[in-house]
């Protein structure tokens, strides 16, 4: 390809947007598997032992990697009625990588229970649970070949609640940090099962990779080396390598392309010299994060879809979800080196499955942690100024931990994405608008298993723990988890997606990142989000693209979908 | 030439080794030293003063030439394309708070003793300048004894749209114990005052020179920290 026809770039066989965890997944499996894919990316394709290092200021302060609110804003309201405000919420990093270049690496497999939440607890007022369109047992394969591919560090064995696992971990959990031995002895004196979190590194050499990054420099911080797991590391190289992915960064996609016969002939997208291009392909693949691929879903309308692609039912960018992350900080006399370790050390499913004398449904899936570095340590209601100010920095930075639990969030159908009618983003677009207030269920588990892990840090010494609870009314998006924007389903007039990531409406148009989720789940999604666009992508390879029948029975099948791609 | 974040180009500064005011007048200078001071006091230890707080704000105010390091921090980032605008316009309308914050200290200040500017004032009257501005009394010690209870929070504190008092709180926190290679913490007595051992330079955070690896715990055994382990069910 010339310079002068860039503007029509060749055909591909496959169009993937977003390179980040579902992205980078489905990409290596696609092109591993023969297929021309042309990956787009909104943001710069970065270098790590370039780009990467422990700063503090640049990345905690600066964000240096999440997007900048004035260039990509989202606005955030609490219903319908109101006027929503400008709020960077849910800033997952627009980079080659995406939320895998920040994270902190949880990597837990989701449970049985999750994908059942309809059966197991029927018609909760005021939520919209659904069972998901497959089970435990046909992600498991899935959920293996990501760990051993991606690379891991755990215990198999170490989680007394762990469901079926058809392999162990291909690398051993990382030592424990101060305060995670202090967990361990806490949950072994309150009889709780603790163990090494999974989590997406790797503990020795493993792959051409080597453990070097010991900084403590790790959780909203790129890691400058291949320790941390990351698809910019792992997944994207492998499919470059290939020789069939061509990958182009900066390429910011305005609407999905529909033809005359109602499916995705490709997008278009402005690439980073300004220039309007039109890629075309025979399918195309979604995986810019929940809360953009609803968007983009959204703003792509044409005589066909005019309230957004895939949209006949009005579900896209409802029964949105969002993980809000709370915690209890304790502090102590002795020294625990909060600011030493990978961000994690220890953590329980003790307390994951319903308990009906709690009083909700559900339960959290909790994590002891760092309380990081020196700027932005983790101490909420600090004093904010002055000597106590000082008195409290110098006496417990080095003296404190926390216990966290991202939380399980009913899907409720008014809690949505949608395109904000005022604020538009540096390319004139409409901005994603969130609508959020927490379903009480939300609230009643972060108030019980935030006091539950108080209760665990006084068992650990703490002299005084600080709970931090989900606020009354909203999310702050502070955990960068989104889910439930393009819920997968059997019937097309309730959700967006089949049990294959692929639109009801539009054969060839695929929802491969947390959209697809029809409830939360109360893990950490990104192993879930990668080990079911794994299991797409080999759908639309399998099966999809030559035509054949889906292995999982299905009664709603749209009537194009054996039209293959190539 | 691309303006992507993957390639901008690192440059140094002819200013780096400055202690001259890059942005703020010699008053405003003064005033903003004088107020992290409080913020930050200078104890038995050193506090926002001695670490340069004011260079670091002065230098973050300056224009998009400091915003963000080098990796390796050899020189910082020139800023470019739609990120270079971005932070141009919000250095500006920061600079706006901060000029605006500084009337209003000095207008306190004047208010409370008969026509004194922020920086004439004793510590004490300093310190009720800044309690009338933040709308608070000074914060109290961190107490044991009642409860502290706080509701769910982002993690990385960004700056956009704060009024002066709250950025002057967020902005004197990364001053005191921010990389060095922004202008503040000078020495790491940010970092010596709380115990954090700090790399010597960024660069060797990417090479792995800077290393922690010696307080995980070195003896331990799996099976002794998780009961469940030894049990029949675990080893089947």
């Amino acid at each position: 390809m010339t310079n002068s026809d860039k503007t029509t770039p060749e055909h591909a066989d496959v169009l993937i947007v977003g390179m980040g965890a579902s992205g980078g997944t489905a990409a290596k499996v696609l092109s591993e598997a023969g297929y021309s894919v042309v990956g787009l990316e909104r943001g710069p394709w970065l270098t790590p032992a370039k780009h990467f290092s422990g700063d503090e200021v640049k990345f905690v302060n600066r964000n240096y990697l999440w997007a900048d609110p004035r260039i990509a804003p989202r606005t955030l309201r609490m219903s319908e009625d109101e006027v929503a405000e400008r709020y960077p919420f849910s800033m997952v990093p627009f980079t080659v990588g995406g939320g895998t270049t920040h994270w902190a690496g949880w990597f837990p497999r989701p449970r049985e229970s999750d994908f059942l939440q309809r059966s197991l607890h029927g018609d909760i007022p005021g939520a919209s649970l659904v069972d998901w369109p497959f089970r435990y047992e046909h992600l498991e394969p899935y959920l293996t070949k990501v760990e051993w591919a991606f690379g891991c560090a755990g215990l198999a064995g170490a989680d007394k609640y762990e469901p079926f696992r058809s392999a162990g971990y291909p690398t051993a959990p990382l030592p424990p940090t101060k305060f995670g031995k202090r967990f361990y002895d806490a949950c072994n004196r309150l009889g709780i099962n603790g163990f090494p979190i999974p989590q997406a590194t790797i503990s020795e050499p493993y792959r051409g990779r080597t453990p070097t990054n010991w900084t403590g420099f790790w959780n909203t911080y790129g890691d400058p080396t291949s320790t941390r797991s990351s698809t910019l590391t792992t997944f994207i190289p492998d499919a470059v390598a290939t020789g069939n992915l061509e990958l182009r960064p900066e390429c910011y996609v305005r609407e999905v392309m529909v033809g005359p016969d109602g499916r995705a002939t490709g997008v278009l997208y402005t690439d980073a010299d300004g220039r309007d291009v039109v890629q075309t392909a025979n399918v195309v693949i979604l995986c810019l994060g929940a809360i953009e691929s609803a968007r983009l879903m959204l703003q792509s309308t044409s005589s066909s879809f005019p309230d957004g692609i895939g949209n006949s039912s009005g579900q896209v960018g409802r029964n949105a979800t969002f993980h809000e992350y709370v915690f209890a900080v304790g502090l102590f006399d002795e020294p625990l080196d909060g600011w030493v370790g990978n961000y994690i050390s220890g953590g329980s499913f003790e307390f994951y499955e319903t308990d009906e004398s709690r009083g909700f449904i559900n339960g959290g899936f909790i994590g002891a942690s760092m309380t990081g570095q020196p700027g932005n340590w983790i101490l909420p209601g600090r004093p904010a100024w002055g000597q106590s100010a000082k008195d409290a920095d110098r006496e417990f930075f080095g003296r404190a931990m926390k216990i966290g639990n991202t939380v399980h969030d009913l899907p409720v159908e008014s809690n949505r994405v949608d395109l904000d009618p005022t604020v538009k983003d540096a390319w004139g677009l409409p901005v994603a608008r969130i609508t959020h207030r927490s379903h009480p269920n939300d609230v009643a588990l972060s108030r019980w298993q935030v006091n539950k892990n108080a209760e665990i840090l006084e068992a650990a010494g703490a002299r005084k723990t600080i709970p931090v609870y989900i606020n009354e009314g909203h999310s702050t998006g502070n955990s960068c988890h989104q889910h439930g924007t393009a819920r997968m389903g059997t019937d097309p007039s309730k959700s967006v997606l089949n049990e294959w990531g692929q639109s009801h409406d539009v054969d060839n148009l695929f929802v491969l990142d947390g959209s697809g989720f029809p409830t939360a789940t109360g893990v950490n999604p990104t192993l879930t989000i990668m080990a079911n666009a794994w299991r797409c992508a080999e759908y639309i390879d399998e099966v999809y693209a030559r035509g054949r029948e889906a292995e999982i029975p299905r009664e709603h099948r749209t009537s194009s979908s054996k039209v293959g791609t190539r | 030439m691309s303006s992507s974040k993957a390639d901008w180009r690192v440059v140094v500064p002819e200013t780096v080794d400055d202690n001259q005011p890059l942005f703020f007048s010699p008053h405003e200078w003064s005033t903003i030293e004088a107020a992290t001071a409080r913020i930050m006091p200078t104890d038995h230890d050193p506090g926002a003063r001695e670490a340069g707080v004011v260079r670091f704000i002065d230098r973050y105010l300056s224009g998009i030439t400091y915003i963000y390091a080098a990796a390796d921090g050899s020189g910082f980032l020139e800023l470019a394309g739609k990120e270079a605008e971005a932070w141009r316009a919000r250095i500006f309308d920061m600079r706006h708070t901060y000029r605006c914050g500084i009337r209003d200290l000095d207008a306190s200040a004047a208010g409370r003793s008969g026509g004194l500017d922020f920086v004439s004032l004793s510590e004490p009257e300093q310190d009720a300048a800044l309690e009338e501005l933040s709308g608070a009394n000074k914060p109290d010690p961190l107490s044991f004894e009642t409860d502290t209870i706080a509701g769910a929070f982002q993690m990385g504190a960004f700056d956009e749209g704060l009024p002066f008092f709250q950025a002057l709180l967020l902005h004197t926190r990364q001053g005191f114990y921010g990389d060095p290679v922004y202008g503040g913490n000078r020495d790491r007595v940010g970092w010596k005052v709380i115990g954090f051992p700090g790399p010597d330079s960024l660069a060797d955070t990417i090479s792995g020179a800077y290393s922690l690896r010696d307080s995980y715990l070195a003896d331990y055994s799996w099976p002794e920290l998780i009961p469940h382990l030894r049990t029949k069910e675990a080893r089947s």
